[in-house]
């Protein structure tokens, strides 16, 4: 398949800061995810994407032409920004019918792509509603619109699925999943990765201006699970908690908080470890007041894959 | 075997639009916005009034006989020249409800953009950032052109019609293109002048404060400098000075100050010289590293 973004050693500073080092990535069609903590660099990397910014280094093409000064591209792509991006005294047809314009749409086309794109994102009873008034949810659909307005090939979706409730963000999931099946290519960024999971299998881990690891979720997981998970306990007795797992082959390392009333455990195996606890908790009427994971996150991820 | 993709989206068929201005949304935008505001409203009206003064006066200058008792007096001050259209552009008052008017319709061109982000969607739009400054750029051009240049071309015609005659305008031919001239200084002034402050805050208040400030300041600034080293050359620090010298000068008149004009257009250069260079800095895809 041929790569619908190339970019070749791409690198981005702001002064001494480092955004973007050597990054090398060739983006199919389809859904990709570009997975980092925030400050990881995938929003320079849209950025440098979008033609909003000139990489120091590299080159970036989306279908084969460069993107920096080449605003005749932009007809193809659709981006959808992190941060709001609004005229509150503006309505929500306004602002996508508003930016529609700029493609060179006459005024019935750029209501009708209006309308019909604010539809898409269940905002068209809305839409006539100043922004000021839209809740996150909203906002969220409604940059989702401006994005799609246009009918692009490519997406670029940075952090879409921030702020949503779980309804709309199922709704967003199927829209995206929608575009991919149209051959569409769309790239999702997130620092969530249940969030990515649910969008693609193709995921892409940046980490400090670099390209941690590249494959489908799996792999991902795979990374994940090579290193042991923390898990804490609290319970009014950890001491009695901690002597019936001494001996279990599947934990790596026990010890006690600070607090004198957490057990943390570190294991390979986290669901035979929560298998044996309940047991202990039933069996043992040892009481567990609350079970945590602090490292179940992509920032532990990160840490580990970099050794930290 | 090649997946099969269906394509579920509308194609559209229709032919797009020439985009020989692309600026030109950025422009619609940006004056649509301005009327929605009450006050900016009550401005704009406001600041015809010197145009409607300088009708009044040449129907006047038309009718002496009719206002025999209230002109008596002053009959040189209706001497219709190019003094009496000079007199009303470079008004002190004209260039103060000038930026009134600007205040309200332009100050937030570039701070409202800075304050919602929204620098990013436009440029991942088809436009450049060259159209995105020019489109700003228009929207202070539509409100200093229908202010300066609109009335005072329409004077000239009304002056035409009072008098019955194309007298006035063979006597002063070159008349219309000292207001073009005057116009089209003002309008490129002011709207690196005010894109400039604008860009240098995402709080359209503060810019507010800047535009009023530098102008005020200017002035009050010259006068201390004056005082302190006796030297003529100091009243181009003024921007109102500055700008009443170059109009001065583009109609032909006495010039009020006793510097060469071309100094006034060297440091009104130098503002748009300088407003272009923070422009140019200003307005790009920024990320925010904390």
């Amino acid at each position: 398949m041929t790569a619908v973004i190339v970019a070749s050693n791409l690198s981005k500073y702001y002064g001494n800061v480092l955004g973007l080092n050597d990054v090398s990535l060739e983006i199919e069609s389809g859904v990709t995810g570009l997975l980092g903590p925030n400050g990881a660099g995938k929003s320079t990397f849209m950025k440098l994407i979008t033609g909003q910014m000139k990489p120091n280094i590299g080159r970036v093409t989306v279908r084969g032409g460069k993107v920096w000064n080449n605003p005749d591209l932009f007809r193809a792509i659709g981006f959808c920004p992190e941060q709001d991006v609004f005229y509150e005294e503006m309505t929500g047809f306004e602002f996508v019918a508003g930016l529609l314009r700029f493609h060179g749409y006459g005024p019935a086309e750029v209501r009708e792509r209006a309308v019909r794109a604010l539809d898409t994102v269940d905002l068209a009873k809305d839409k006539d509603r100043l922004i000021r008034g839209y809740s996150r949810g909203m906002r969220q659909r409604v940059k989702f619109a401006q994005a799609i307005a246009h009918d692009p090939d490519i997406l670029i979706l940075d952090e879409p699925l921030s702020g949503l409730d779980p309804l709309g963000k199922r709704k967003l999931i199927k829209l995206i999943k929608d575009f991919k099946n149209e051959g569409r290519t769309v790239l999702v960024s997130s620092h969530v990765l249940p969030e990515i999971e649910a969008l693609t299998s193709r995921v892409v881990l940046v980490h400090q201006g670099k390209i941690l690891a590249q494959g489908d979720v799996p792999y991902i997981r795979e990374l994940i699970e090579a290193h042991p998970h923390m898990i804490s306990v609290r319970s009014s007795n950890p001491r009695a908690l901690a002597a019936r797992f001494v001996g279990d082959p599947a934990i790596q390392k026990m010890t006690f908080a600070a607090d004198g009333r957490t057990l943390v455990v570190e294991t390979h195996k986290r669901d035979d470890f929560y298998g044996r606890l309940t047991g202990a908790v039933l069996e043992g009427g040892i009481e567990v007041e609350e079970i945590s994971s602090p490292d179940d996150n992509l920032q532990a991820v990160f840490e580990y894959l970099v050794g930290k | 075997m090649a997946t099969i993709r269906e394509k579920g989206y509308a194609h559209w068929d229709g032919t797009l639009a020439e985009r020989r201005y692309p600026w030109g949304p950025i422009t619609r935008t940006g004056i649509r916005l301005a009327f929605r505001k009450k006050m900016f409203r009550f401005f704009f009206a406001g600041a015809f009034l010197p145009a409607f003064l300088a009708l009044g006066g040449l129907y006047i200058s038309e009718r002496l006989e009719d206002f025999k008792a209230l002109v008596q007096s002053n009959r040189a001050l209706l001497r219709i020249d190019p003094k009496y259209f000079a007199g009303f552009m470079t008004n002190t008052a004209v260039l103060f409800s000038l930026i009134f008017v600007l205040v309200f319709a332009a100050s937030g061109l570039i701070a409202d953009d800075l304050k919602h982000n929204s620098l990013q969607l436009y440029f991942s739009r088809p436009i450049r950032k060259k159209d995105y400054i020019l489109g700003k750029m228009s929207v202070v051009a539509f409100f200093v052109l229908i202010l300066t240049a609109v009335p005072y071309l329409v004077l000239v015609v009304f002056k035409l019609i009072f008098a019955g005659s194309f007298q006035f305008f063979l006597e002063y031919p070159w008349l219309p293109l000292s207001v073009l001239g005057y116009s089209a200084l003002l309008t490129v002034f002011f709207a690196f002048y005010i894109l400039l402050l604008s860009a240098l805050s995402k709080n359209t208040r503060y810019v507010i404060v800047l535009i009023w400030g530098t102008y005020l300041f200017s002035d009050a600034l010259s006068g201390i400098l004056f005082e302190t080293f006796r030297q003529r050359a100091m009243i181009l620090f003024s921007l109102r000075a500055n700008l009443q010298q170059a109009g001065a000068f583009l109609f032909g008149q006495k010039l009020p100050h006793p510097v060469p004009a071309v100094w006034s257009f060297a440091v009104l250069a130098g503002i748009c010289v300088l407003a272009a260079f923070v422009l140019h800095r200003k307005t790009r895809g920024v990320e925010v590293i904390k």
